[in-house]
C-alpha cells in the first residue's frame, strides 16, 4: 500500500520509472515463460538445452544490442543485419581457410563489417531512408555471400577459431560472456557518455538536435558501424561454431532481432530505450523459439507466433503511449 | 451588389481549449454576395471561428444556421456538403499534382475513372474564374508561383461549388503584383453572388475589398461595421482594446556598446537592404506579420538562414555564419518560433534538456559528469523558476508555459552574448507569459543582448527598449519603445502606406 501511494505520488513521465516498469515486466515475462516451459516440455530445463538457448540468444542479442542503437537514434531498423551477418562468416571462414592465423582473421572480418555498416550509416547520414538503404545493402550483402561461397560450404578447415565458438569458460558459452559484455558497454555508452547523450537527442528530435549544434549525421553512421561490427561478431561466431559458412546462416534473424528491440518495448519514434531491453527482448525470444522448437513447431508456425508477438508488442506500447500523450 | 439576405448566422458561439477560453459569445452573420472581413490580434480567435465554420472543430455552445436553418458540423465533409469551403493558412495544394488533379483532388466525381482531357475540360470553368485561364491544366503545381498556387486553391474551393469561401490570410506569403490578382478575383467571386469571408491582418486590404468587417477581440465579437463608414482610428482602438500594463517588467538602464551590428542585409524573407544595431543590455523586439521579414533578420544571424549581402559585425568582428553550430560557437543562441519541432526534446529529461548546448561543459573526457550536468541544469532551472524536482521527468510532460522556459532556459548553459527569439510566448498562457517577460528583462539587465520577432504588439511594447517595424520584407521604422504609440505600431505592421494618424510622438 505505501509503495503504491509513493509511484503515484511521483510526477508524471519519469524516465527511467518507465523504463524500469518496462525492464521488469520483459524479465517477469522470460521468468513465467522458463517456468511454464519447464512444466510443460520435457528437456528444457536440461543444462544441454539451457546452453543451447543461451547460445541462441547471445547471438541474436548481440545483434539486437546494435540494432536498438539504430532504433534509438530515429532511424527504425536495418534490414540487412543477417545478410551482413552471412556474409561476415563467409569473410572469417575465407580468410581462416586462406591460413591467415586467428588474430589477422578477427581483425580483418571485424574491419570488413565496420566498413560494410559505415558505408551504410554514411547514406542514411546523408538523409537516405534507412530502411530502403539497408534493405538494398541486404540484397547486396547476401548476393556477396551467395558469390563468395558459390552457394557451397566454405569449411574453415581449421580448429584454431573453434574455441570461439564452442568454448564455455567457466562453464558460461563464449558467445553469451560476449553478450554479457557488450550489454554492459552499450548501456554505458549509451547512458554515461557524451556520444551516447548526442545519440540519444538526435532520436529524439531530430530537428531540435540540429538546432543545439549537434551533428545529426554523426549518430546515424556510428550506429550503424556499430551494427556492422555486432553482425560481425555475431558471423565469427557462427562460423566458429558450425566449423564453416554457408550463405543460408541466420535465417530469419533479422525479424529476430526486430522482434527483440520491438518485445523490449524501445520507442520505435527514437531517443527513448536502453540496450538492456534489447537483450532482455532477445532473450525472451530465444526461449520461444526454444520452447516452439520442442513443440515441434514447424518454422512456419514458429514465424506465426514471433510475428504475432511483434504485432502485440506494437500495439501494446503504442497503447500505453497514447494514454500517458 | 449585396441583396441584403443573410444567409449564414452564428449566434452565441462559445469554444474552449482546456482552460483557455477561445471565443465567448461570438456572433457572426454574412450575407449574399458579400466580402466580409474577419479582424483581430493574434489569439482574438479568428482562426477558431472560421476552423468551426469549417468543420474542423466544433463549438461548444451556441448556434449556427445557413439560410435560417440550424446546421451542425461533424466533419470537413459536412460543412462543405452546406456549401461551404475553407482555404486554411497553409498552402494545402500537393505540387507533384497538376493543377487539374489538385483541382478535383477530394471532390465528389460522379465517374470513376479520369482521364486528362475529362479532367481538363472539368476545371476549366475554374481556372477561367480565377483568372487562371492560361495555365496548362497538366502542369505540376510545384512549378507554379505562390501566388498561382493560391489561386488554385480558389479554384478547387469554387469547383466544390461552394456559395460561402473562407479564405484565411491568402495574401500573407505573397508580393504585391501577385496580392492584386488574389484581389481581383476575389471581387470578381463576390459579384457572381458568392459570399467571401476574408480573414487579414492587412488593414489596406480591408478598406480595397472588404464590404464589412467583424472585429474580434480576446474571443468576443463586435457588430460589423460597413467600410463606407470605417473609421480607421474606430478600427484600430477595437482592435487593441484596452492593455495589460502590468504583464511587463520595467525597463532597464539605458544600453551600452553595440554587440551585433548588421549592415545593408539582404537574406530570404527580405525585400530592401536592412540595417540595425543590438547593444549590450537591450532588448530589440522586431514587430511584423507573416512575410513582413521580421523573422527573415533572426533567420540569417542565427546562421539557418544564407545572408545573400550586407555585412554582420559581433562585438566587432565580422561575422558570416553558416551554420546554426557556427553561430553557436561564436555566441549566438537562437530559438526557434516552432517549439514542438526544434526547441525540445519531448521525450528526454529536464536536465539533459537543459544541459544539450552546454553538453561539452559538463563532459569530461567524453563521459557526461552527472554531477556537473545536475548542477548546471539546477542553475538554469533556478533561474528560470521551473520546478528542480522535475528535472527527471520528460520535458513535453510540462505545459507550454514550462516548455518555453526550457526551450530558452537551456541556452543559458553557453553563456551566449546574443539570444534571438522567435515568438517567445508563443503557445503560453498569461501567468507564463508574464514570467517569461520578467527573466527575458533579468537577462538583459546582466548585459545579454536579446532580439526578439512577435507578432504580438502587445509583446513588443511591452517587452522591448528598442522597435523595429517590418512590413512586406522591408524594416518601415526604428524607434525607442516609449515613443512608438501601440496605433503607430498597428500602423506600420499592417498598412504603413496610410495616412499618418497616431505617428510617432
Amino acid at each position: 500500500m505505501i509503495s503504491k501511494t509513493i509511484v503515484a505520488s511521483l510526477p508524471h513521465g519519469r524516465i527511467s520509472e518507465v523504463m524500469r516498469r518496462r525492464t521488469i515486466i520483459l524479465g517477469a515475462a522470460a521468468m513465467l515463460l522458463v517456468l511454464v516451459g519447464g512444466a510443460t516440455t520435457p528437456g528444457f530445463l536440461t543444462l544441454d538445452n539451457l546452453l543451447i538457448v543461451i547460445r541462441a540468444a547471445s547471438i541474436t542479442g548481440i545483434v539486437a544490442l546494435g540494432m536498438s542503437y539504430i532504433t534509438i537514434s530515429g532511424n527504425l531498423f536495418a534490414l540487412s543485419a543477417e545478410e551482413l551477418a552471412v556474409l561476415s562468416a563467409c569473410v572469417f571462414a575465407w580468410l581462416m581457410r586462406s591460413h591467415y592465423d586467428l588474430a589477422t582473421g578477427l581483425v580483418l572480418t571485424l574491419l570488413f563489417a565496420g566498413c560494410a555498416g559505415g558505408i551504410q550509416g554514411a547514406i542514411v547520414a546523408r538523409g537516405a531512408d534507412p530502411i530502403i538503404t539497408t534493405l538494398a545493402f541486404g540484397a547486396l550483402f547476401r548476393g556477396l555471400a551467395s558469390l563468395v561461397s558459390n552457394n557451397k560450404n566454405i569449411l574453415l578447415e581449421t580448429d584454431a577459431a573453434q574455441w570461439l565458438g564452442t568454448g564455455r569458460p567457466l562453464g558460461i558459452p563464449t558467445q553469451s560472456w560476449a553478450f554479457a559484455i557488450l550489454t554492459i558497454a552499450a548501456w554505458f555508452v549509451l547512458q554515461r557518455t557524451r556520444f551516447g547523450r548526442r545519440l540519444l537527442l538526435t532520436g529524439a528530435n531530430r530537428h531540435a538536435a540540429a538546432a543545439t549544434g549537434l551533428q545529426v549525421g554523426q549518430a546515424s553512421l556510428v550506429a550503424l558501424t556499430l551494427l556492422g561490427l555486432c553482425c560481425g561478431i555475431a558471423g565469427i561466431s557462427a562460423a566458429s561454431q558450425f566449423g564453416l559458412a554457408v550463405a543460408n546462416l541466420f535465417t530469419g534473424l533479422n525479424i529476430d532481432v526486430i522482434a527483440a528491440v520491438l518485445v523490449g518495448g524501445i520507442s520505435l519514434r527514437g531517443g527513448l530505450g536502453t540496450p538492456v531491453q534489447a537483450a532482455l527482448g532477445a532473450i525472451l525470444i530465444a526461449l520461444l523459439e526454444n520452447y516452439m522448437l520442442l513443440h515441434s513447431f514447424t518454422s512456419g508456425q514458429r514465424m506465426l507466433v514471433v510475428g504475432c508477438l511483434v504485432a502485440a508488442a506494437t500495439l501494446g506500447f503504442h497503447v500505453i503511449q497514447r494514454r500517458h500523450a | 451588389m449585396i441583396n441584403g439576405k443573410t444567409i449564414l448566422s452564428m449566434l452565441g458561439i462559445e469554444k474552449r481549449y482546456g482552460s483557455v477560453t477561445a471565443l465567448q459569445g461570438v456572433d457572426f452573420s454574412l450575407r449574399q454576395g458579400e466580402v466580409m472581413a474577419l479582424l483581430g490580434e493574434n489569439g482574438a480567435g479568428k482562426s477558431t471561428l472560421v476552423k468551426l465554420l469549417a468543420g474542423l472543430e466544433r463549438p461548444d455552445s451556441g448556434t449556427v444556421a445557413i439560410d435560417g436553418q440550424p446546421v451542425r458540423f461533424r466533419s470537413p465533409h459536412q460543412s462543405l456538403h452546406a456549401g461551404i469551403a475553407y482555404a486554411s493558412q497553409e498552402l494545402s495544394t500537393i505540387g507533384a499534382l497538376s493543377v487539374a488533379e489538385n483541382i478535383c483532388l477530394g471532390g465528389d466525381s460522379k465517374s470513376p475513372i479520369w482521364t486528362t482531357r475529362k479532367l481538363r475540360d472539368r476545371v476549366k470553368p475554374y481556372l477561367e474564374a480565377v483568372g487562371l485561364r492560361d495555365i496548362d491544366s497538366r502542369t505540376p503545381v510545384d512549378q507554379l508561383s505562390v501566388a498561382q498556387r493560391q489561386l488554385v486553391e480558389i479554384a478547387r474551393l469554387l469547383s466544390r461549388n461552394a456559395r460561402i469561401l473562407i479564405l484565411d490570410e491568402p495574401t500573407a506569403a505573397l508580393s504585391d503584383v501577385e496580392i492584386e490578382k488574389v484581389k481581383d478575383v476575389v471581387k470578381a467571386l463576390a459579384r457572381e453572388g458568392r459570399s467571401i469571408i476574408y480573414v487579414t491582418h492587412r488593414l489596406g486590404e480591408v478598406f480595397e475589398l472588404a464590404d464589412r468587417v467583424t472585429i474580434l477581440r480576446n474571443g468576443q465579437s463586435f457588430e460589423p461595421i460597413d467600410v463606407e463608414h470605417l473609421d480607421i482610428d474606430v478600427l484600430i482602438e477595437r482592435l487593441l482594446g484596452r492593455r495589460l500594463e502590468q504583464m511587463f517588467p520595467t525597463r532597464g538602464a539605458s544600453p551600452n556598446e553595440v554587440v551585433l551590428e548588421i549592415e545593408n542585409l539582404l537574406a530570404p524573407g527580405l525585400t530592401t537592404p536592412t540595417s540595425l544595431k543590438l547593444r549590450k543590455g537591450e532588448i530589440l523586439g522586431l514587430a511584423g506579420h507573416l512575410g513582413s521579414g521580421a523573422n527573415a533578420i533572426i533567420r540569417a544571424v542565427a546562421g539557418v538562414a544564407p545572408q545573400y549581402s550586407g555585412t554582420i559585425h559581433l562585438s566587432g568582428d565580422a561575422f558570416s555564419p553558416r551554420s546554426v553550430h557556427d553561430a553557436m560557437n561564436r555566441g549566438i543562441a537562437y530559438c526557434s518560433d516552432d517549439r514542438k519541432r526544434d526547441g525540445i526534446f519531448a521525450v528526454r529529461r529536464i536536465a539533459e534538456n537543459l544541459s544539450a548546448p552546454a553538453i561539452d561543459r559538463v563532459t569530461v573526457g567524453g563521459l557526461i559528469s552527472a554531477r556537473r550536468e545536475t548542477e548546471l541544469a539546477g542553475r538554469l532551472a533556478a533561474f528560470f523558476d521551473i520546478d528542480g524536482g522535475r528535472l527527471d521527468s520528460q520535458a513535453g510532460k510540462l505545459s507550454g508555459g514550462n516548455q518555453q522556459k526550457v526551450a530558452l532556459g537551456k541556452w543559458l548553459g553557453i553563456e551566449p552574448s546574443v539570444l534571438l527569439v522567435e515568438e517567445p510566448t508563443r503557445g503560453v498562457d498569461i501567468g507564463a507569459r508574464a514570467e517569461i517577460y520578467r527573466h527575458l528583462r533579468t537577462l538583459a539587465d546582466h548585459g545579454l543582448a536579446i532580439m526578439f520577432a512577435s507578432f504580438d504588439n502587445q509583446e513588443i511594447l511591452g517587452l522591448s527598449d528598442t522597435v523595429a517595424t517590418f512590413f512586406r520584407g522591408r524594416l518601415v521604422r526604428v524607434a525607442p519603445s516609449d515613443r512608438v504609440k501601440p496605433e503607430a505600431l498597428l500602423r506600420d505592421v499592417t498598412h504603413p502606406e496610410a495616412p499618418s494618424v497616431g505617428d510617432v510622438a
